[in-house]
């Protein structure tokens, strides 16, 4: 196209341009900027340089860094524990949302459905308060052990059960939220297949096997592979409440050991920000990853509003 | 052929079904018992949580499985007011919801608006700009310090412009902008109107239900809102909501893991504990039905592509 039909254009569509003035605005200065502050991986922060002014020591940081062994661990602990993830919480809502359709009785299911998305909504400042007064020494939990005769079970400052209590709190506050996309996949299900297996004679259980689940495979499978592009970065928010002095070193994945270095130990910007650069850049490279995977089974990727021409 | 349809469904097969919704089977049972256990396993912890707050300390003392206060009482809450911590969190959190919910609106409905219009050059390049930063971001660090460079008035204002767009709810309202008919703004556009006088004059009395929908959602998120607090914000008359709450329940908590045989020595906290959780969730409590309606359409407006 020519230069002057593309000025034009340009000048045709100045209000639009306009319309979109603020918020790419925002992006600039909030999030494109500070990408630029990630070059301080690269320097030695000096707070009277600035970012701009520090001086290079290029790749200086990150020899520290990787000889940093609470590093390491937190990497690994990060990987482990969501992969543990993948294994204990993605199904969950899967077998809600199968459970939950079979549901007949009409009022139960929307009482069922509220109560289950519910904690969703709650920070986990609140859903740890909750969960820590259920599961304390003196709390429910542990009175109806005593009532039964048995020990207290110290079920938060325990190391050994700490991965464990993550898996089984993240699926009480968040797998009922999940389990609506599902539900949502689920409800788009075309009912002739549901009569014909009827007309077949098949169980109920048996449609739940056969169709329904076969049906949603694809929200499945962009689900898991979400999951995986997550892998390095979730869990910051759970951990960081509910986790105590007792389990601390349990608990500290990667955004946790940025937290710790950042805020809370002398702080060295530029270590801090070269171990921030690693995981963006692991993060980054999974999400591609996990899109692409996507895209090769034939689902439409992780991001598919950049369209092309015509819409439905 | 066509005569022969009852609501399109064959005369055998509208027999059959209402005979099987007569019977209940095994499986409902089972289904219902699961379900029900489930269920009570979220209640049951949150009962407990406003049942402590209503209880005196002897009560507490007698008994962990605490499911109804044999006599109520409101000290729990006077002692959270008398504290103060909570009171301030409420004001400030509602300030931030006050600046920061509008704010985010403006941003997001004037840039999903933008995007949403057809073919225009770099209109695919501004779409990538948005998707990039979904995908990657330069931490808390460079953040931390571009505040620190901005000399904002008022540490607030950190907390405000640090989270202005959600680039899951830009697209969102993108896509819901999209299948809006193109014949609305062209036929303003005829009229001489121009794009924001479009947005704001026909667009959005047009788009409540997305605006709703939208509104919820970030004022949830700022609501719930506290990691940018914590690290923005030192002062303590500034304090979000969570963050009291947090200092409230979760701090004490962690120095009592340490010292586990003080607990009796201590004043009785939990009830003030509790009351300050029950009072922390009561507006997300109170706007939860609503959100329900809202999310479930907003989500299968855009979200869900499978």
């Amino acid at each position: 196209m020519d230069n002057n039909a593309l000025i034009r254009r340009i000048i045709r569509s100045k209000e639009t341009y306009l319309l979109l003035l603020p918020g790419v605005a925002w992006f600039v200065i909030f999030a494109y900027i500070p990408m630029y502050g990630l070059t301080l991986a690269f320097k030695t922060y000096k707070a009277s340089l600035g970012i701009f002014g520090s001086p290079w020591v290029g790749f200086e940081n990150f020899k520290y860094v990787f000889r940093d062994p609470a590093f390491l661990e937190s990497v690994w602990r990060t990987l482990w524990i969501n992969l543990g993830r993948i294994v204990f919480q993605f199904p969950v809502p899967i077998i809600l949302a199968l459970l939950l359709n079979e549901l007949r009785f009409q009022r139960f299911k929307k009482t069922v459905q509220t109560i289950f998305t519910f904690p969703h909504f709650l920070s986990w400042i609140v859903v740890s308060s909750v969960l820590i007064n259920f599961l304390d020494m003196q709390g429910m939990v542990n009175g109806i052990i005593r009532m039964f005769g048995g020990d207290p079970v110290n079920f938060l400052g325990n190391t050994s059960i700490f991965v464990p209590l993550l898996y089984i709190t993240d699926n009480w506050k968040n797998a009922g939220w999940t389990m609506i996309i599902y539900l949502a996949a689920i409800s788009s299900i075309d009912t002739e297949q549901y009569e014909s297996a009827q007309l077949d004679g098949a169980t109920r259980l048996q449609t739940m096997w056969y169709i329904t689940l076969p049906s949603i495979m694809n929200t499945i499978v962009v689900m898991l592979i979400l999951s995986v592009g997550n892998l390095m970065t979730a869990g910051f928010d759970q951990i960081f409440n509910i986790s105590n002095a007792a389990t601390a070193k349990a608990g500290e994945i990667l955004d946790i050991y940025i937290y710790r270095i950042t805020f809370q130990s002398a702080a060295d910007f530029s270590f801090s920000t070269a171990v921030s650069l690693f995981r963006s850049i692991i993060n980054f490279a999974l999400l591609l990853l996990a899109d692409r995977i996507c895209k090769m089974l034939g689902s439409e990727g992780l991001f598919p509003p950049i369209r092309r021409k015509s819409r439905r | 052929m066509a005569e022969a349809k009852t609501n399109g469904t064959h005369p055998n097969l509208v027999r059959r079904r209402r005979s099987m919704h007569n019977r209940i089977e095994i499986l409902d049972v089972v289904l219902v018992v699961i379900l029900t256990v489930l269920a009570l396993l979220i209640v049951i912890p949150f009962i407990n949580v406003l049942t402590i707050s209503f209880v005196t300390q002897q009560e507490y003392l007698k008994s962990s499985i605490l499911l109804f206060p044999t006599e109520v009482t409101l000290e729990n809450y006077k002692m959270m007011f008398a504290d103060g911590r909570i009171w301030t969190g409420y004001r400030t959190t509602a300030l931030l919801l006050a600046i920061g919910v509008p704010l985010n609106l403006f941003l997001t409905t004037s840039m999903a608006y933008g995007l949403s219009r057809p073919d225009y050059p770099f209109k695919r390049f501004f779409i990538f700009f948005v998707v990039l930063t979904m995908l990657f971001n330069g931490g808390i660090v460079p953040m931390y310090l571009l505040m620190k460079q901005l000399h904002l008035p008022n540490p607030l204002w950190s907390i405000v412009l640090v989270y202005g767009i959600n680039a899951f709810y830009l697209i969102i309202m993108m896509n819901y902008f999209q299948n809006l008919p193109l014949a609305l703004s062209e036929s303003a556009k005829l009229d001489g109107a121009g794009e924001w006088t479009i947005l704001f004059r026909i667009i959005l009395p047009l788009s409540t239900p997305i605006m709703a929908t939208m509104t919820l959602f970030y004022a949830v998120d700022r609501w719930n809102e506290w990691f940018n607090a914590m690290i923005f914000i030192r002062k303590s008359d500034l304090v979000v909501l969570q963050l009291a709450l947090r200092s409230i329940v979760i701090d004490s908590q962690i120095s009592q893991q340490l010292n586990a045989s003080n607990v009796q020595a201590q004043q009785f906290t939990e009830g003030m504990k509790m009351a300050s959780v029950i009072v922390s969730m009561l507006p997300i409590m109170c706007v939860f039905p609503l959100l329900q309606r809202h999310f479930v359409k907003g989500m299968l407006v855009g979200a869900i592509k499978a």
